[in-house]
């Protein structure tokens, strides 16, 4: 009872004190223009640092909702730059283009990361669109800076992949826009590393070439950066291989594209 | 009748105070107020709120009739009462305000009252200095203006505790 009689009693005391010290900043205000200006100054420096505080907290708690947002443009943008990337092959093997009316080849399909193993020799990642989103078992998993890696299997609203950290996955690559092409594959040593195989000796590889997927395959997009040619070494003797540095940061990756070909089915029969 | 001669010259003191500012002015840089004192020597059994209650009304009172800004002592010396019991507590220790005595100089000595009225003078000039200034005056001429005030009003308010409590 006693401590709570103080603290009415500070609590009192605090609140008399700011109002009389209001009371007389009112008539200092009324009575002097100088300090007029200098408290109208001073509340609206107050002012603009409180409202300026309470923005960067909302801010920060907003982040969420802004990367979603991002992720979204980000994908959108993509896209678009896809679009135009198949519009210009297309415009260049048909010497004319009759109609600007054009389809990609390819779905996409917006995805955030549920789960990802970096860790063992056979990592798998776990998105959240499945079958009801459109997303089909070997659709190309991807993002604006590199190849992540192929979907496996598909449950209704999750799917589970090989990352490219997978030593299943290969992955057709070209060096440069009209480079060797060569399979991809990862060789265990590091989440940012992978090489390139079967390249041919008498090639040289120039370091900090960006490599590329060929294309030539019906489950990724042409022309996706995989990463930079970072030398070459001779294996048995027989063939090089190329290091390369991926650009996908797998310990960081939190939103990807799934890519999906619809003529894969028919080509596959072709094939056949 | 103790009380009815210390109300007296707490009016006397607020008359000389309106007198000192409108016709006695030693300088720009020197300021002086005999007002800490007065809240200094307020009785202990008078609490925290009605300290600061007195102390807005005492100065509303003196910018009233004197030619200055009204509500600039007021804005000075209602931080004053608030810590009165702060500085009391600091300089003079903690059972003297639990067992409600009379602060007067011939007890509790003159060092500790200088030390006293030091702490109500600064505070009071630091408020008073920085809101008269408004942000026009530069520090060194304001820190100065502080200082000079400071130290001509201490032993001033030493004096005028002596006045108001003699015994």
């Amino acid at each position: 009872m006693a401590r709570g009689g103080k603290f009415f009693a500070f609590f009192a005391t605090v609140a008399v004190f700011i109002l009389l010290e209001i009371a007389a900043v009112s008539l200092l205000k009324r009575s002097s223009t100088l300090q007029d200006i200098w408290i109208n100054r001073f509340s609206h420096n107050v002012m603009a640092a409180t409202w300026g505080g309470l923005t960067r907290i909302g801010s920060y708690f907003s982040l969420r909702e802004q990367n979603d947002i991002l992720a979204g443009r980000n994908y959108e943008l993509f896209k678009e730059l896809q679009r135009y990337k198949e519009m210009e092959k297309a415009v260049q093997a048909m010497a004319k283009l009759d109609s600007i009316d054009f389809q990609t080849r390819f779905n996409y399909v917006p995805a955030e990361v549920t789960a990802m193993g970096t860790n063992s020799r056979h990592n798998y990642i776990i998105i959240d669109k499945g079958g009801e989103d459109g997303v089909l078992p070997q659709s190309a998993i991807i993002t604006p800076n590199g190849v992540v890696g192929m979907i496996y299997s598909v449950d209704r609203h999750y799917s589970y992949g090989l990352t490219l950290l997978n030593e299943r996955v290969s992955v057709s690559a070209r060096i440069g826009k009209e480079g060797i092409v060569a399979p991809l594959t990862w060789d265990g040593t590091g989440t940012d590393h992978a090489i390139l195989k079967d390249i041919p000796l008498h090639l040289e590889v120039p370091v900090g070439d960006t490599v590329l997927t060929s294309g030539i395959s019906n489950v990724y997009p042409a022309d996706i950066p995989i990463g930079v040619t970072q030398g070459s070494r001779l294996i048995d003797g027989a063939v090089n291989v190329v290091d390369v540095k991926l650009f996908v940061d797998f310990k960081a990756l939190r939103y990807v594209i799934v890519a999906e070909n619809p003529d894969r089915e028919f080509i596959r029969r072709m094939e056949e | 009748m103790k009380s009815y001669r210390f109300i007296l010259l707490c009016v006397v003191l607020m008359v000389a105070q309106v007198f000192l500012v409108n016709y006695f002015s030693l300088s720009r840089y020197v300021v002086i107020s005999l007002l800490p004192a007065i809240i200094l020597m307020l009785p202990l059994k008078m609490g925290t709120v009605p300290s600061m209650l007195l102390a807005f009304v005492i100065g509303f009172v003196v910018d009233f009739f004197s030619n200055g800004m009204l509500g600039l002592t007021s804005i000075a010396l209602v931080p004053v009462a608030l810590t009165r019991f702060g500085v009391y507590g600091m300089v003079f220790g903690d059972e003297m305000s639990s067992r409600a005595d009379v602060v007067s100089i011939s007890r509790l000595g003159v060092p500790k009252m200088a030390l006293a009225s030091l702490l109500m003078c600064g505070l009071y000039f630091l408020v008073y200095v920085w809101v008269d200034s408004a942000g026009t005056v530069p520090f060194w001429p304001a820190f100065l203006r502080f200082s000079l005030s400071v130290a001509v009003c201490t032993p001033v308010s030493v004096l005028v505790s002596k006045l108001l409590r003699p015994e």
